[in-house]
C-alpha cells in the first residue's frame, strides 16, 4: 500500500454530512502543515516499533491515530513530543525538528499521556500552578491563565478539589487544563476518553472540538473508535509500526474496496426463502448472504453498484416479496479499522515468508 | 489460607528484591564468620574468640530481621486496597483471620528461610567451641523468631492504617525504632529512682529486643549503671513480645472489613471560603491553616522544590511547624533532664543523648523525605509530564534536592536550644559545640544524599524508601556494630577506620563521650562525609540525566 498524505481537511470529515452538521463546528483548517513526518523508524535491538511513517497535519485539523495495542501509535508520539529519538526520519512540528530542539518542541506541544500524573496532596489548583511554573509562566500571567484553563475545561469547581481524590473523567479535563497553560500550537491526547462514562464522553467530545474550532492542532489516539469517528477530519490506522491507511474515512474506503453491507428486512419469515433465493439470482458470485429467520432479514456484502442493487430490489418486488426496509449499513472506522486488520492479516498469511 | 499464603510467599520469592535480600545476608553472616575463623595453629580452650565473633553475629542478625522482617508486610495490605485486590479477598468466603493468617506466614516463611540461611554461619560459630548450644545459640534464634512475629505484626497495622506502601515502610521502621531504642529511654533516666515510675521504665525497656539479646550474648545491660536484681530481660520479652504481637494483630484483623475500603472522596474543603469566624478560629488553632487557599509559586522559586514541599505530608507548613515545636521540645527537655544529672556525669556528656536524638532524627527523617523524590514521579506516571515540562534535569535535582535540604536544617536548627543551655551553664564549650554541630551537619546531608541517590534507581516509592533505609542505617548502624565489638574481635584501628565514615561517632567523640574518647574522627570524617555526599549527588545528578534524556 501507498503511503498517502494527510493534506488538507476533508469535505465531511469522514462522516455523512447530516451526521458532521450535528457533531462538527464548521472550521476551515489553514492550507498549512503543523505537523509533518517524514520516514520516521524507531528500533529497539532487534524489534522495529515504527517503520518508514510519513504523515502530514493541517492547523486546525484533528487527526485521529488509531491501531491495536503494540502497534506504534505512543512511540510516534513519543517521538513527536520530544520524549524519544527516531532511528531514521524526522518529525518536525511547527517547523522545529523534535529529536534535535526537544527542549523547544515543549513549548509548542501540549501533551496529555495515557496515564493522569498526580500528585499526594495537591489541589487542582496548586497542579495547575506547579506546571505553569515549569513552563515559565510568570505568576501575573499565570494565575488569570489558570482561571481561564478551568473555565474552557469546565473544572473551575473542582479547582479547590485534591487531584488524586478526583474521578478518571475529572482528572482528564485536568490533564486537558494543563495541556492548555502554555497555549501550545499542537495537542496530543493519548486515549482521553479511556474510562470515561458516556457523559464524561460527550464532554470530553465537545471540548476537543472547542479545542479545534480555536485553531489547535489536534492529535488524539483512541480505542473507542465510534468516538473518534465523530470529531476526526483525518484518520490514520497504524499497525505493526507502519502506516497502512491515512486521509478521511471515505478516502480510506474507497482505498480499501471496502464491499457494501445491505440489510433487507421482512414483514413475515415465511417469504424469507423466496427472498434468498431472488437475492441469490442476482449476486451470483458476487457477495456472501446470510439469512436471520429469528430476525427475518437477510444480510449480504456485496461490491455491487447502486444500479445493480435496485435490480436486486425490483427483482424481490418481482418475486412477490413484502420488504420493509432495504437499507445499505453505513461504514463507520470500526469497519475500516477492522478491513485494515483483514487486509494486513491476508497479506501476511500469502507472503512467501509465511509459507 | 493455604491459598493466601502460598500467593503471599510465592510473591515475595519471585521478586529481585527477595533474591538479593537471601544472597546478601547468606554471603555477609558467612563472610563475617570466614573473616574471624581461627587461622593460626593455636586452639582457644576459653571460647573467648568464639565467645566475640558469636556475639557480633548475634547483633547483625538481630539488625537484620529489624531491618528486613517489617518491609513485607508493611507494604501488603496497603498494596493490595490500592490495586483493589483486597476487595475481591474480602468478597471471597475467607474469613478476615484467615486472610491475616495467610498474610503473616506468608511473610514469617521468607523470614525463617532468610534465618535458616544463616544457619550454616551459626553452626560453624557453634563449632569454634565456647558456645551453649540451648542457652545461647537456640535462644538467640528464638528471641530472633519473636522479633520477627513482633514486627511482622506491627508491619501488617501499619500497613492496614497507611494509604500509600511508602508511606506504611516510613511509619513502620520509625515505630521499630521506637519500639528498639526508644524504649530504652525512660530507664536510661530513671533506673536509680525508685517507685512505680522505675519499674514501668524497666518493663519498658524489655519491650525493646536489644537488652534480652545483650542478656543471651552474655553483656552487660545497655545503659544500665545499677544490677537489676528483678526477673531478667529474656523473660520480660518473652511476656511482652507475645503479648504485643497479639495486640497488633487483633486490631488489624478488626480492620479487615469493608469499612477498611468504605472512603469517601475529599471534598476539598477551603477555609477561604468560610465566615470569618471559622478562619480566626482556625488560624488560632493551627497558626498556619492547612485548608488556605495557598499562594501561587513566584517566579524565582524553583517550581519542582515548591511542588515537592506541597505534595510531601511534613512538607506542608502546619507540618512543619510541628515537626519543628516537637524536636525543639525534645532537645529542651533531654537538655534539661541530663544537666540535672550533672552530678554524675561530666558536662560533656550531656551532648551524647543530643547527637542520639538528632541523627536518629536524621535517620528517620531523611530516608523517608529523600528516597522517593525521583521514583515517586515515576511511579505516579508524573516523570514523562516533568519530562515535556522545559525543566533541565539540573534544576529538578535542585529542586528536590532543596525541598530535603532545608527539612533538614530546619530540623537541625529546632534542636539547637539543647547546645545553647549547654554553652550558658559551661561557655568554654563553645568549640566543642562547633564541631559537633559540623558533625550532625555532615550526618544529615550523607543521610539525605544517601537516601536520594540510592531511591533514585527505583521505581516503586516503596522499594525506594526500604533501599534507602537499609543503606543509611548500614551506614550508622553497621559501623556502630563494629565499635560494639571494639578490641574484640576487632582492633582498635578497625574499629577508628569504621568509625570515620560515621558521622554521628565523629560527633560523640567531640563531646569525649566514653567509648568513642579514644577515637581521633575529626577533620578526617568531615572529608569523608564531605566526598560520600559528592559522590552521591553526581550519581544522582547522572541518574536524573539519563532518565529525562529521550528515550
Amino acid at each position: 500500500m501507498n503511503r498517502p498524505e494527510i493534506i488538507g481537511q476533508s469535505p465531511n470529515g469522514g462522516q455523512s454530512p447530516s451526521h458532521v452538521a450535528s457533531q462538527k463546528p464548521p472550521v476551515k483548517a489553514a492550507e498549512e502543515p503543523v505537523v509533518e513526518v517524514r520516514n520516521l523508524g524507531k528500533r529497539y535491538g532487534e524489534f522495529v516499533a515504527l517503520e518508514d511513517l510519513s504523515l502530514t497535519v493541517m492547523r486546525g485539523q484533528i487527526l485521529g491515530f488509531i491501531g491495536p495495542n503494540g502497534a506504534g501509535k505512543t512511540t510516534t508520539i513519543k517521538i513527536l513530543v520530544g520524549l524519544a529519538r527516531p532511528t531514521s526520519g524526522v518529525a518536525r512540528i511547527a517547523g522545529i525538528d523534535c529529536a534535535r530542539d526537544s527542549a523547544r518542541i515543549k513549548r509548542v506541544v501540549g501533551y496529555m499521556p495515557d496515564g493522569f500524573g498526580s500528585y499526594d496532596n495537591m489541589r487542582v489548583r496548586e497542579y495547575l500552578d506547579f506546571f505553569g511554573a515549569a513552563f515559565g509562566i510568570p505568576r501575573r500571567q499565570r494565575v488569570p491563565r489558570i482561571a481561564e484553563v478551568l473555565e474552557i475545561t469546565n473544572s473551575t469547581y473542582m479547582q479547590d478539589r485534591y487531584v488524586e481524590s478526583l474521578s478518571h473523567g475529572m482528572q482528564q479535563r485536568v490533564g486537558i487544563a494543563r495541556t492548555l497553560l502554555h497555549d501550545p500550537e499542537v495537542l496530543i491526547f493519548d486515549e482521553p476518553a479511556n474510562g470515561l462514562d458516556p457523559q464524561a464522553r460527550i464532554e470530553m467530545r465537545e471540548l476537543l472540538l472547542r479545542l479545534a474550532a480555536s485553531g489547535k492542532t489536534l492529535i488524539v489516539t483512541s480505542h473507542i473508535l465510534p468516538e473518534l469517528s465523530r470529531i476526526c477530519d483525518q484518520v490514520a490506522i497504524i499497525t505493526q509500526g507502519r502506516l497502512r491507511a491515512a486521509g478521511s474515512l471515505e478516502e480510506i474506503m474507497r482505498n480499501l474496496n471496502q464491499r457494501r453491507t445491505i440489510e433487507i428486512q421482512l414483514p413475515a419469515g415465511q417469504e424469507l426463502a423466496v427472498a434468498e433465493a431472488a437475492v441469490r439470482d442476482r449476486l451470483g458470485d458476487d457477495g456472501s448472504l446470510a439469512v436471520s429467520p429469528a430476525e427475518g432479514m437477510l444480510r449480504f456484502e456485496t461490491t455491487q453498484t447502486d444500479d445493480q442493487l435496485s435490480d436486486v430490489l425490483s427483482s424481490l418486488i418481482s418475486a412477490g416479496v413484502r420488504i420493509c426496509q432495504f437499507r445499505e449499513l453505513q461504514t463507520d472506522l470500526e469497519d475500516a479499522f477492522m478491513s485494515v486488520l483483514q487486509q494486513q492479516r491476508a497479506a501476511e498469511s500469502l507472503s512467501p515468508e509465511k509459507a | 489460607m493455604l491459598a493466601i499464603l502460598r500467593r503471599e510467599l510465592i510473591a515475595i520469592l519471585r521478586t529481585r528484591k527477595a533474591f538479593v535480600l537471601q544472597l546478601g545476608v547468606a554471603a555477609c553472616f558467612v563472610g563475617l564468620i570466614a573473616l574471624r575463623w581461627p587461622t593460626d595453629g593455636r586452639a582457644d580452650l576459653s571460647g573467648t574468640r568464639s565467645g566475640e565473633v558469636f556475639r557480633l553475629f548475634s547483633y547483625a542478625l538481630l539488625a537484620a530481621i529489624a531491618l528486613l522482617a517489617p518491609v513485607f508486610p508493611a507494604t501488603s495490605i496497603v498494596t493490595e486496597r490500592r490495586r483493589g485486590t483486597l476487595a475481591l479477598l474480602l468478597n471471597s468466603p475467607l474469613s478476615p483471620a484467615t486472610i491475616y493468617a495467610g498474610k503473616w506466614l506468608g511473610v514469617l516463611g521468607f523470614v525463617g528461610l532468610l534465618l535458616g540461611l544463616t544457619m550454616p554461619a551459626a553452626a560453624a560459630c557453634y563449632a569454634m567451641g565456647g558456645i551453649s548450644l540451648s542457652g545461647q545459640l537456640v535462644a538467640v534464634y528464638g528471641l530472633l523468631v519473636l522479633v520477627a512475629v513482633q514486627y511482622t505484626c506491627l508491619g501488617l497495622l501499619v500497613s492496614s492504617l497507611a494509604n500509600s506502601a511508602d508511606g506504611a515502610v516510613r511509619v513502620t521502621y520509625g515505630c521499630v525504632l521506637a519500639l528498639a531504642v526508644l524504649t530504652l529511654a525512660p530507664y536510661f533516666f530513671l533506673q536509680q529512682s525508685a517507685g512505680w515510675l522505675s519499674e514501668v521504665a524497666a518493663w519498658l525497656r524489655c519491650v525493646s529486643p536489644i537488652p534480652a539479646m545483650m542478656e543471651i550474648v552474655g553483656q552487660g545491660d545497655i545503659g544500665s549503671e545499677i544490677a537489676w536484681q528483678g526477673p531478667s530481660a529474656v523473660a520480660r520479652f518473652l511476656i511482652l513480645a507475645p503479648i504485643l504481637s497479639a495486640v497488633f494483630a487483633g486490631i488489624t484483623i478488626s480492620r479487615l472489613r469493608y469499612h477498611l475500603l468504605d472512603r469517601s472522596r475529599s471534598q476539598g474543603l477551603i477555609t477561604d471560603n468560610r465566615g470569618l469566624g471559622a478562619r480566626t478560629a482556625r488560624r488560632a488553632f493551627f497558626i498556619i491553616d492547612p485548608r488556605r487557599r495557598s499562594r501561587n509559586i513566584g517566579d524565582w522559586v524553583n517550581p519542582v522544590m515548591a511542588k515537592e514541599f506541597r505534595t510531601r505530608r511534613f512538607g506542608r507548613s502546619h507540618w512543619m511547624l510541628r515537626l519543628i515545636g516537637i524536636c525543639a521540645i525534645l532537645s529542651l527537655f533531654l537538655a534539661f533532664t541530663v544537666t540535672t544529672g550533672t552530678v554524675r556525669w561530666e558536662l560533656e556528656a550531656v551532648g551524647g543523648p543530643l547527637v542520639l536524638l538528632q541523627v536518629g532524627l536524621m535517620v528517620v527523617f531523611m530516608p523517608s523525605l529523600a528516597a522517593g523524590l525521583i521514583s515517586s514521579e515515576q511511579e505516579n506516571h508524573a516523570w514523562p509530564l516533568l519530562r515535556t515540562a522545559p525543566l533541565s534535569g539540573g534544576q529538578i535535582v535542585r529542586g528536590k534536592l532543596l525541598s530535603s535540604l532545608w527539612t533538614m536544617l530546619l530540623m537541625l536548627g529546632a534542636t539547637l536550644p539543647g547546645y545553647v543551655v549547654m554553652i550558658y551553664i559551661q561557655p568554654t564549650l563553645w568549640l566543642q559545640v562547633v564541631r559537633a554541630f559540623v558533625c550532625l551537619l555532615f550526618a544529615g546531608l550523607v543521610a539525605l544524599m544517601i537516601s536520594a541517590m540510592v531511591g533514585s534507581w527505583f521505581r516503586r516509592t516503596a522499594a525506594a524508601t526500604t533501599a534507602a533505609y537499609v543503606a543509611v542505617l548500614g551506614l550508622f548502624g553497621g559501623t556502630l556494630l563494629i565499635w560494639l565489638a571494639r578490641d574484640a574481635p576487632f582492633g582498635f584501628r578497625t574499629v577508628e577506620n569504621a568509625l570515620k565514615w560515621n558521622p554521628m561517632a565523629a560527633a560523640l567523640s567531640v563531646f569525649n563521650l566514653p567509648g568513642f574518647r579514644n577515637y581521633q574522627l575529626v577533620p578526617i570524617s568531615w572529608w569523608i562525609s564531605a566526598a560520600i555526599v559528592i559522590v552521591c549527588f553526581l550519581v544522582m545528578r547522572f541518574r536524573v540525566q539519563a532518565l529525562t534524556r529521550p528515550e
